[in-house]
């Protein structure tokens, strides 16, 4: 019964792709010519500099856009944290001898890993908080921060990053991004409309809410990585 | 000017004898320290060379060189141990090897 449930499951769903991908004609380039006025990728080119104030034209497609794509991309990668802990997580059981799978490192990688780990934070922080002027963002910079903490949990055995810290900044990171797109649809007509001055081109502070949400999801991508990190890096042998 | 262009003939010098190194070493200990000293020292000096033919990008050069003079030896080393905590046999057949008598000590310690 179970089986027939989910055959008939795959059968929707497969029909409905199907039906979806029926008039997409393969191999043709759907994007056109960039110099085409008529096609969405020359309208990004021409109008992100002017309208936005953003030199990155992909972060601007990326947070203002496409924002609601990625508040979705930023959810799946928290779901996938989440089923990896709750995979992963096991109830100590008494009497039960654990051994770590991990070895000890040299005292010369623990002593240059804490000179490289607040350089490595400061890439991080410094690649999502320019993700509207440079290249890079917060995917990226989150991804750079959770090496750095790799780095130390590698290095030193018994190094723990706090559980209920990794909480409190994720959700805190994703309340922001909802709340700005929530005050977007209060003060203007779209979820995730843009409210803030976008000030002049290649400053620090322009782009109006770019910036904002960029840290969020640096820091978002942050907490989970290392989350996730450190949840497969406890796994234990059973001695 | 003229040390800048100096400086990045040597390290293009020396990145290239790295990577023929790379390619030309029998086992992973020789090619770890021929790629380590020629990626240390090319490296560096090539980036020291772009800073002194652009003197603004000086500082920012000089902070790259001395990360790299950080995390270079580092990684290599922690490959190193690693390979030989896999138990990887050198290419010559083992004649001498100082590392073995500390490390079964570090494995009592465990």
């Amino acid at each position: 019964m179970k089986k027939l449930l989910v055959l008939l499951l795959l059968a929707v769903v497969g029909y409905s792709l199907i039906t979806a991908m029926m008039g997409v004609k393969f191999g043709e380039n759907r994007l056109g010519d960039p110099q085409d006025e008529k096609t969405v990728s020359a309208y990004y080119l021409n109008n992100t500099t002017q309208k936005l104030s953003v030199s990155n034209v992909i972060t601007a497609i990326v947070v203002n856009y496409r924002g609601l794509d990625t508040l979705g991309e930023v959810s799946v990668l928290f779901l996938a944290s989440l089923g990896l802990g709750s995979i992963l997580y096991r109830k100590h059981k008494e009497g039960e001898e654990e051994v770590a799978i991990l070895k000890p490192s040299s005292q010369l990688l623990q002593a240059g890993s804490k000179l490289i780990f607040p350089a490595i934070l400061m890439l991080g922080a410094y690649v999502f908080i320019h993700g509207h002027l440079t290249p890079g963002g917060g995917f990226q910079g989150g991804a750079i921060i959770a090496t750095g903490f790799l780095l130390m949990m590698m290095a030193y055995q018994d190094y723990r990053v706090s559980h209920s810290v990794l909480v409190w900044v994720e959700s805190l990171a994703g309340i922001t991004f909802a709340g700005i797109g929530m005050w977007g649809l209060l003060l203007g007509n779209t979820f995730l409309e843009n409210f803030l001055p976008i000030g002049t081109l290649n400053n620090l502070f322009s782009g109006g809410i770019i910036p904002i949400i960029y840290i969020a999801v640096g820091f978002k991508v942050a907490a989970e990585l290392t989350g996730v990190l450190d949840t497969l890096l406890n796994i234990k042998d059973k001695h | 000017m003229y040390i800048g262009y100096g400086l990045v003939l040597l390290g293009s010098i020396f990145l290239f004898l790295g990577s023929l190194g790379i390619y030309r070493m029998p086992d992973v200990y020789n090619r770890l320290q021929a790629g380590t000293k020629a990626t240390t020292l090319g490296a560096m000096s090539l980036i020291l060379g772009v800073g002194f033919i652009e003197p603004e990008w000086l500082i920012k050069t000089l902070f790259i060189v001395i990360f790299i003079a950080i995390a270079n030896p580092l990684s290599s080393h922690a490959l190193a141990r690693a390979a030989y905590r896999a138990n990887l046999t050198p290419f010559m057949k083992k004649k001498m090897d100082a590392y073995k008598s500390e490390f079964h000590q570090e494995k009592k310690e465990d």
